[in-house]
């Protein structure tokens, strides 16, 4: 690049009102922390989104869901509630709220937890998990199959064990199972 | 530039390395299947707790204790052999974490010593009765920290961590700051198998999920349960002197006799950390809670609200290590604390002794 020079060999500026030559190199990196802080500024002051929120998305059917299990008064804080909340978003939108963990879609007939199992499996599978698995030959945990399910009923991929798409079907789960007052091992319709 | 010999010579290595560490995995996979498979030795403690719950391998499972106390027990799905093992496996931990009656204590106990520093924690020490206390009549005890009952009232949210506390994160807790040592991973079978033993627990006495049960977790004495006469060191010291001294050691360092350990440390590189709950200036409710309803041994219940506060403030006064959020500058501070404070707090008593309780003479074996 041909830079102008100066008698003493020094850059000069390229005519009036332009920028020194030695300032041209930086345009395109300042250009580019220009456009993060201003997209940053305008996340958090001009969109209108709630930042960091921890809100849960209000899924349709919620409010008749937290009646009729109780989940009001369960939990004893909101944090609770909202975990079952999102949990409750997860069962029955799982293509929306767990679209990580899945490749079905809003046109999949199967597109959800919703579509095999009741609040009331969930609860019923969970109390009795962490029990040997004949198929597998092994003991399997609430979580794991919560995983296989995201793996393989809903052809899509595994979360974490700490993940809120799994960890929150679970205190779903654990919702569903205190309202209906449920123990460790408890089968439908008693013994 | 590299020849081709050289590249393929690279190449071969990596492979070599990877495929050995490959190797090392599966044989540590089938070790462990092995361990599982493999017939459980029960700590006496757990013979006892277990066979008076009647566990055994079966399509269904009533539990004595129920049919004992309601009169009648509900049939509920039974354990297989695996699950058996797993739950017998998980009260050998709560009874011995560290494998001092295992014949093989690393294969045993899941090679627990990995995540503990010193060899005196144990879940029984602050789980007492293998995790379910109960009295003579087979009450089951308030506050006395039963695994059962925090089971069912897992994953609520937790006021000291500010989480949703799963169970196996609870446990992690419990091997960072009581133990002074590390956490394993969630899915490992020493939590697993812990976590087994605790759900066993809630099908024999028959608990619901997420009800509060008052054997859950400790009955924790505020300064607002006291006369407010404050929390005091030297009321403190003198009732430690005279009601704990005897068994954890003049400076609580615990007990150890023939190379078991009999009673814990409360001071020292053995006790828990500075970020545990049971210590008194991180929270200053539990350890007099738990003093008050769970100690002395065999004297429960002797200590006033006050006697216990002053008892928990004493305690953690003593040297005792950082915990994880402390940094090492806090660390090494007390690991100084912990070399130079015992000699010479021995020797600040030994000059004003005469007026000392003394302490049993056979229990004075500090380690």
């Amino acid at each position: 690049m041909d830079r102008a020079k100066g008698e003493d060999g020094k850059d000069i500026a390229a005519g009036p009102g332009r920028w020194p030559t030695r300032f041209v190199p930086l345009i395109k990196p300042l250009g580019a922390v220009i456009l993060v802080v201003g997209f940053v500024l305008w996340a958090h002051v001009g969109s209108g989104i709630a930042r960091f929120h921890s809100q849960v998305k209000s899924a349709p059917g919620w409010d008749r869901f937290r009646d009729a299990y109780g989940l009001d008064s369960f939990g004893e804080d909101s944090y609770f509630v909202r975990a079952a909340q999102n949990g409750y978003n997860l069962f029955y939108f799982t293509h929306r709220s767990g679209w990580r963990f899945t490749r079905k879609t809003a046109g999949d007939a199967v597109n959800s937890c919703a579509a095999c199992h009741t609040p009331e499996d969930m609860a019923y599978a969970f109390v009795n998990s962490d029990r040997f698995d004949s198929k597998l030959g092994r003991r399997l945990s609430f979580e794991e199959s919560v995983m296989r399910c995201y793996a393989e009923h809903m052809d899509g991929f595994v979360p974490t064990l700490y993940d809120p798409a799994v960890r929150d079907l679970r205190i779903l789960a654990r919702s569903v199972a205190h309202h209906l007052q449920l123990g460790e091992g408890a089968r439908r319709g008693g013994s | 530039m590299a020849t081709l010999p050289a590249k393929l010579l690279r190449l071969g290595v990596i492979v070599s390395v990877l495929g050995g560490l490959y190797l090392v995995a599966l044989k540590k996979h089938a070790e462990r299947d092995e361990i599982r498979a493999a017939a459980v030795e029960l700590t006496p403690g757990c013979k006892a707790k277990l066979e008076s719950y009647a566990l055994e391998p079966g399509a269904d499972y009533r539990s004595p204790y129920v049919l004992r106390t309601m009169g009648a027990a509900k049939g509920i799905r039974g354990y297989s052999a695996d699950d058996v093992r797993a739950i017998q496996r998980g009260c050998n931990i709560v009874d011995d974490t560290q494998g001092q009656l295992a014949k093989d204590a690393a294969r045993e106990r899941w090679n627990s010593g990995r995540f503990m520093r010193g060899k005196y924690a144990s879940c029984d020490h602050c789980h007492q009765g293998v995790g379910d206390k109960q009295d003579a009549a087979g009450n089951r005890l308030v506050g006395s920290n039963g695994l059962a009952a925090s089971w069912v009232m897992a994953d609520m949210y937790d006021r000291f961590t500010g989480l949703l506390l799963p169970y196996e994160l609870r446990q992690m807790q419990c091997y960072i700051n009581s133990s002074n040592g590390f956490k394993p991973n969630a899915a490992d079978d020493l939590l697993r198998d812990v976590t087994a033993y605790s759900r066993f627990l809630s099908a024999a006495l028959d608990l619901k999920i997420g009800k509060h049960y008052a054997e859950q977790g400790v009955d924790e004495i505020p300064a607002s349960a006291t006369l407010r006469r404050g929390d005091d060191y030297v009321r403190g010291a003198h009732l430690y002197r005279q009601k704990c001294a005897r068994c954890h050691g003049p400076q609580g360092f615990g007990t150890e006799v023939n190379g078991k350990v009999i009673y814990p440390a409360l001071a020292g590189p053995n006790s828990f950390t500075l970020d545990a709950r049971m210590n008194f200036h991180r929270v200053n409710t539990v350890m007099p809670g738990f003093i008050c309803r769970n100690m002395p041994l065999g004297e429960e219940g002797s200590l006033d609200n006050q006697s216990c506060r002053d008892i928990g403030y004493y305690i953690s006064t003593l040297p005792r290590p950082a915990g994880d959020k402390q940094g090492p500058l806090v660390a090494a501070w007390q690991r100084l604390m912990m070399t130079v404070m015992p000699p010479l707090t021995q020797y600040a008593e030994s000059l004003g002794g005469a007026n000392r309780p003394a302490l049993q003479p056979a229990l004075q074996t500090e380690d």
